[in-house]
C-alpha cells in the first residue's frame, strides 16, 4: 500500500493504492468515476482515455501511484454544476456522434486535448486527434464533424 | 402534414447521459458485497475432459467453484437448438466452452483461482474444415449429423439456362470468420431479491428470451427471472446468445449474491459467437446483351461448435445469392454444417453479407467477357416494381435500386 494525492476534476483525492493498481482501477472502482470505459486493458481502444496534466493518456496503462500529483480530467468533469453542456458534449449530441456511447467519455476527451492545444484543426489533425480512440459503431464521420462544430462554438467563445 | 420527429433531426434520449459519461454499462454497477466470478474455459477443441478443483478452492477467498453438477435445471441453452451447455458435462467442443465458473472475493482471485484449476484432456480428433465435417467421419455432437441445415431453392430449368446462355462465369469464393468486436466487453451482476426473483443485469440484445433460458437452466419458473437490461455498449448480433447470463444466475442462488462478472477483450473473443464463413460455389449465365439467365451456387456455411442462428443466416445466405437481380432459372442449396472452430451467430447482415462477395464479382466478369460496364450488367438485371426473387416474392413496394445505381455511377463519372 502506497499513499498519493491526486487532483481529479478539480479536486483533491489522498487515496491509499496498492501497488499494482492501475490509474483506470483507481479512478473507477475507488473513486468511482465510472465515465471512464475499460476496452481492452492493453493500450489499444483508448476508451479508459483521460487527461492526465493537458495530455490524453491511457490510464489501463497508467499504475495509480504515478498518478501522483498529476492533475486528471475525466468526462464526469466537464458538465458545468448547473449542467450545462461542455461544448464538446453539446456539439456530440447534435452531430449524432453517439450511438452505444461506450467510447463517446474518451472520445469527447480526445477532442478536448487536441482542442486545447489546437483551436483550429483540420480534418486531418481531427482524425490524428482521435487516432487512439476507436468507436465500432458511428464511422467516424459524425465524431469528426462533432470536433469540428466543437471547435466553431469554443472559438466564439463558450457556445 | 407535421410530425414530430419524422424529417427532423431529433438528440437521441440516451445521447445526454451517455456524453457525460453518466450512462450505467454493467461493468459501471457496484453494489454492497459484491462478489466477482470468473469463468474457465476450454483450451482445446475436442475433448473429453476431468476436472480438479481441490486446489483452487483451497485459496483464501473463494467462495464457490460451479461446474455442470451445479445447474439446478437444464444445462442447455440455444437461440434454435439447445446445443450449448451451460458448463461442459464431459466434452468440449470448441476452444473457450465453459467448465467452470469461479466466485471469489475480489477478481484476482477469482482469477487466480481459474488458474488453479487442474483440467485433464482426453483429446479427440476435431474438424476444422465445413467440406471435411459433411461427411461425417468426425461427430462435434453425438447422434446428429454435422450437417445440422440444407436451405434448397430451385426455379426454373438451369440446364435450359446454362444452355442459352452466351457466357458463364464459374468460381469458388471463400468468406473470413468476423468478430463483432463491441467496445463494451461483456459483463454483468446478478442478486436475489426478497421474494426469491432472480435478477440477472447484463448488456443483452435478447432480454426476454435470456428471461427463460435463464429459467429453463436454474429450473424455476420464466416470471422468477428478471433480466435488466442497462445500457448496451454495442452488439452487432454478438449479444444474442447466452455468454455469463446463467453463470451469474446459479452464482447469486447459491451464494445469496450479488454477484458480479466482466469479460476482458481476450474472453470476449471467445465467448461470444462470429459471422459464418462461407464457401460459395457459384455459377453465372448471360445472354448476349448481358441479361442473366441462370444462376446454380452451393453455400456451405461453418457455424463451429454450435448452431446459434445458423439456419436463419444461411437461408438468408440462400436467398441472397442471386443478388439484386432477376434470373429466370435458379438452383441454389445452402449448408449449415458443424466443426469444432469457434461458434458462429447473428452478425450485421445474417447472411446477406457474405453472398454479394461472390454474387458481385461474377456480375463484373461477366461484364468483362461481354465488353460492356459493370453498371449496365446490373441496370440490365436490376429488381424493379413488380420483380420477382427466385423465392418467389413479389416485390410490391419501393424497389429504387435502379435510380441507386445511376446515381452512384453519376457520381463515379462511369455512366
Ligand atoms: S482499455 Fe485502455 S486503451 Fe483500451
Ligand atoms: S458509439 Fe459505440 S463504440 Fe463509439
Amino acid at each position: 500500500m502506497k499513499k498519493i494525492s491526486l487532483t481529479v476534476n478539480g479536486k483533491l483525492y489522498q487515496v491509499e493504492v496498492e501497488e499494482d493498481m492501475r490509474l483506470l482501477d483507481l479512478l473507477r472502482d475507488k473513486l468511482g468515476f465510472t465515465g471512464v470505459k475499460e476496452g481492452c486493458s492493453e493500450g489499444e481502444c483508448g476508451a479508459c482515455s483521460v487527461i492526465m496534466d493537458g495530455k490524453l493518456v491511457t490510464s489501463c496503462l497508467i499504475m495509480a501511484f504515478q498518478a501522483e500529483g498529476k492533475e486528471i480530467i475525466t468526462i464526469e468533469g466537464l458538465q458545468k454544476e448547473d449542467g450545462t453542456l461542455h461544448p464538446i458534449q453539446q456539439a456530440f449530441l447534435e452531430e449524432g456522434a453517439v450511438q452505444c456511447g461506450f467510447c463517446t467519455p474518451a472520445m469527447v476527451l480526445a477532442a478536448k486535448a487536441l482542442l486545447d492545444k489546437n483551436p483550429h484543426p483540420t480534418d486531418e489533425e481531427i482524425k490524428e486527434g482521435i487516432s487512439g480512440n476507436l468507436c465500432r459503431c458511428t464511422g467516424y464521420a459524425k465524431i469528426v464533424s462533432s470536433v469540428k462544430k466543437a471547435a466553431e462554438y469554443l472559438n466564439k467563445g463558450g457556445k | 402534414m407535421s410530425f414530430n420527429v419524422i424529417g427532423k433531426s431529433v438528440i437521441r434520449v440516451d445521447g445526454l447521459a451517455k456524453v457525460t459519461g453518466k450512462a450505467v454499462y454493467p461493468q459501471d454497477i457496484y453494489m454492497d458485497g459484491m462478489l466477482y466470478g470468473k469463468t474457465l474455459r476450454s483450451t482445446v477443441p475436442h475433448a473429453y475432459f476431468t476436472l480438479d478443483t481441490s486446489k483452487a478452492e483451497k485459496i483464501e477467498g473463494v467462495v464457490r467453484i460451479f461446474t455442470a453438477k451445479d445447474v439446478p435445471g437444464h444445462n442447455a441453452h440455444g437461440v434454435l437448438f439447445k446445443d450449448h451447455e451451460v458448463f461442459c458435462a464431459q466434452k468440449v467442443r470448441r476452444i473457450g466452452d465453459p467448465l467452470a465458473f469461479v466466485v471469489a472475493t475480489s477478481e484476482k482471485i477469482a482469477q487466480k483461482a481459474v488458474e488453479a484449476i487442474e483440467v485433464k484432456y482426453e483429446e479427440l480428433p476435431a474438424v476444422f474444415d465445413p467440406v471435411e465435417a459433411m461427411k461425417d467421419e468426425i461427430k462435434v455432437h453425438d447422434g446428429t449429423s454435422n450437417i445440422i441445415y440444407h436451405y434448397k431453392l430451385r426455379k426454373g430449368n438451369i440446364e435450359e439456362g446454362f444452355a442459352k446462355s452466351h457466357v458463364v462465369v464459374e468460381n469458388v469464393y471463400k468468406t473470413s470468420m468476423v468478430d463483432h468486436a463491441f467496445l463494451q466487453p461483456e459483463a454483468g451482476i446478478a442478486y436475489v431479491e426478497e421474494d426469491g426473483t432472480i435478477v440477472v443485469c447484463a448488456a443483452t440484445q435478447y432480454p426476454h428470451f435470456d428471461q427463460l433460458e435463464i429459467a429453463e437452466a436454474m429450473g424455476v419458473p420464466a416470471e422468477k427471472v428478471k433480466v435488466i437490461n442497462p445500457a448496451v455498449g454495442g452488439a452487432f448480433g454478438g449479444r444474442e446468445d447466452i455468454t455469463l447470463q446463467i453463470h451469474l444466475a446459479i452464482a447469486a442462488v447459491a451464494t445469496g449474491g450479488p454477484v458480479k462478472a466482466v469479460y476482458s477483450r481476450e474472453e470476449s473473443f471467445v465467448a461470444h459467437s462470429k459471422r459464418h464463413p462461407e464457401i460459395i460455389k457459384i455459377k453465372t449465365g448471360a445472354d448476349k446483351e448481358g441479361k442473366l439467365l441462370a444462376l446454380e451456387a452451393e453455400i456451405i456455411a461453418d457455424t463451429g461448435a454450435y448452431a446459434s442462428w445458423a439456419i436463419n443466416v444461411t437461408r438468408k445466405s440462400g436467398i441472397h445469392v442471386t443478388g439484386p437481380y432477376v434470373i429466370p432459372n435458379v438452383k441454389v442449396d445452402a449448408y449449415a454444417v458443424y466443426t469444432n472452430n469457434p461458434f458462429c451467430g447473428a452478425m450485421r447482415g445474417f447472411g446477406a453479407t457474405q453472398v454479394p462477395i461472390a454474387t458481385e464479382q461474377q456480375m463484373d466478369m461477366l461484364a468483362e467477357k461481354l465488353g460492356i460496364s459493370p453498371v449496365e450488367i446490373r441496370l440490365k438485371n436490376a429488381f424493379t416494381k413488380g420483380s420477382e426473387t427466385a423465392n418467389g416474392q413479389i416485390l410490391t413496394e419501393s424497389v429504387p435500386l435502379i435510380t441507386c445505381i445511376k446515381k452512384v455511377a453519376d457520381a463515379l463519372e462511369m455512366a
